[in-house]
C-alpha cells in the first residue's frame, strides 16, 4: 500500500529551500555576531571574566567603557587572555578607589583619576578634588598629574603641586603649560623633580612642591603676578 | 502473574482470543468500492493552501539545523536592534550621550616618522583598531597626519608605526599599563582640542 505517503511535492521542496536558507544563514550570523562582539577574539574563560567585570562596573555605576577599552587594547596588542583579565581587574580596582575618594563624578574624570592612582598617587591625595567647582573640569589636572609621576617626578611633589594649583584656581591652559615646560626640561636632561620645582615657581597660583620651598621673597613676587 | 485456577474467567478470555476470526471475503472489496464512490476532495486555490495545516517530517539533524539557524537569525536581529543594556545599536550610552556636545571637535594627530612605511592611529575612540584611522604622509617630510572627529573628554591613544606601538611625544602620557605600554592622552574640550 503506497497510497499512504503524506508528504507532497511542495513540502519536499520547502524542506530543501528551508534547509538551504538556514545553512546559508548560519555562517553569516556567526560572522556578524563575531563582528558585533568586540571581545570575540578573547578565549572563552577570559571573555566571560571580562564581561563579568564590565557588567559589575555598570551595576556599580563605574565607567565600563574604560574597562572595555583596556580589554580591546590588550586584544589589539595580542596579549594573552589572562593578562587582559588581570589588567581589566586592576583597572576596575583603580576606578573603585577613585570613586571612593572623589564621590560622584563623571566617567571621564573618574577614568583620569584612576590613571593618577595607577601612576602611584595615594587615594587620599584625590580627596582634595572632592569639592566640585561649577563648570570646572579636573580632567587636565589629573592627566598632567599622572604624566608627571610617570615621567619620574616624585609622587608627593607632583601631588602637592597639582592639588595646590587646582585649589588656587589654575585653568587647563596653566596645567598644560606647566606640563609642556617640565617635559622640555626633562628632555634637556634635568632631573624631573627639579624640573617641576623650577617650573612651578613660574606658574601663577603656584604651589611649593615638596620640602624644597622657594625663598620667601621669590614666592611673594610670583604670587603678585 | 495471575493464577488461572483462581480466576476461571482468564481461561475463558484466552480461549476466546485464540478462536480464529471469520472474515467476509467480500468485505474488503465493498469497503474499497465505497471509498472510490466518494467524490474526490476539491483542490483549493494556492492562497488557501497557505493556511492549511501541514505535517513536516524533520530529521534530528534537520531540527538541530533549524534551531541553530533560528538562533542565528535571532542574534542578528537582536544585535541590529538593541545592545546588551537595551540601547539602540550604534548609539552611545545614555550617560555619555547626555554629556556629549552636539558636534564633535575635529582633532588633528601628527607624527613624524621619515623612515616609516605605514603609520596608523589606535585609541579608545576606535576600539584600538589599527585599520580604522591610518595616517597620511605629507610629501617627503616624514610628517604623517590624520584628522578625525572626537567627542569632548579624555582620549587615550597611540601610533602604530610599521606594527610597533609608539606614544605621541607631543602629548601627556598615561602610566605604563598592565601590558607594559604607556599611551598618550588628548583632552578634547568642547569645540577645541588642547
Amino acid at each position: 500500500m503506497n497510497n499512504t505517503r503524506p508528504a507532497s511535492g511542495i513540502s519536499a521542496r520547502a524542506h530543501v529551500l528551508l534547509g538551504t536558507l538556514l545553512l546559508a544563514a548560519l555562517p553569516v550570523a556567526s560572522l556578524a555576531a563575531q563582528e558585533l562582539d568586540p571581545l570575540s577574539k578573547l578565549d572563552a574563560p577570559s571573555k566571560f571574566t571580562v564581561q563579568l567585570l564590565i557588567d559589575s562596573a555598570q551595576a556599580a555605576g563605574l565607567p565600563s567603557r574604560a574597562l572595555m577599552s583596556t580589554a580591546l587594547e590588550g586584544i589589539a596588542m595580542k596579549v594573552d587572555g589572562r593578562r587582559i583579565v588581570a589588567a581589566v581587574r586592576r583597572e576596575y580596582g583603580y576606578l573603585q578607589t577613585a570613586r571612593s575618594s572623589l564621590g560622584p563624578v563623571g566617567d571621564e574624570e573618574l577614568t583620569a583619576a584612576a590613571a593618577v592612582l595607577e601612576a602611584g598617587a595615594k587615594p587620599a591625595a584625590l580627596v582634595a578634588f572632592r569639592t566640585r567647582q561649577n563648570g570646572r573640569s579636573d580632567l587636565e589636572a589629573f592627566t598632567i598629574w599622572a604624566d608627571l609621576i610617570t615621567r619620574g617626578v616624585p609622587k608627593e611633589d607632583a601631588s602637592t603641586a597639582i592639588t595646590k594649583l587646582w585649589q588656587d584656581g589654575a585653568d587647563d591652559a596653566t596645567f598644560h603649560s606647566l606640563w609642556n615646560n617640565v617635559q622640555t626640561d626633562i628632555l634637556q636632561g634635568l632631573n624631573p623633580g627639579t624640573a617641576l620645582q623650577n617650573r612651578i615657581r613660574e606658574t601663577p597660583g603656584r604651589a611649593p612642591p615638596g620640602p624644597g620651598k622657594p625663598p620667601e621673597g621669590q614666592q611673594e613676587n610670583q604670587s603678585s603676578k | 502473574m495471575i493464577d488461572s485456577e483462581q480466576h476461571p474467567y482468564v481461561e475463558w478470555i484466552a480461549r476466546e482470543a485464540r478462536r480464529p476470526v471469520v472474515v467476509d471475503l467480500d468485505a474488503r472489496a465493498r469497503l474499497m468500492a465505497a471509498v472510490r464512490a466518494e467524490p474526490r476532495p476539491r483542490r483549493r486555490p494556492g492562497w488557501q493552501r497557505m493556511f492549511e495545516p501541514r505535517a513536516f517530517n524533520v530529521s534530528p539533524l534537520g531540527s538541530a539545523l533549524l534551531a541553530a539557524g533560528l538562533v542565528g537569525i535571532g542574534v542578528l536581529a537582536g544585535a541590529f536592534a538593541f545592545d546588551r543594556d537595551g540601547r539602540q545599536a550604534g548609539q552611545p550610552p545614555a550617560a555619555v550621550a547626555s554629556r556629549l556636545p552636539v558636534s564633535d571637535s575635529l582633532v588633528k594627530f601628527v607624527f613624524i616618522a621619515p623612515q616609516a612605511g605605514s603609520v596608523s592611529l589606535v585609541g579608545d575612540f576606535n576600539g584600538w583598531d589599527a585599520t580604522k584611522n591610518p595616517l597620511r604622509r605629507s610629501g617627503d617630510s616624514g610628517l604623517w597626519t590624520v584628522q578625525l572627529p572626537l567627542s569632548a573628554g579624555r582620549h587615550v591613544y597611540a601610533f602604530v608605526v610599521d606594527g610597533t606601538w609608539n606614544r605621541d611625544p607631543a602629548a601627556p602620557v598615561t602610566p605604563e599599563d598592565a601590558f607594559g605600554h604607556a599611551n598618550s592622552v588628548r583632552i578634547v574640550a568642547r569645540g577645541v582640542a588642547l
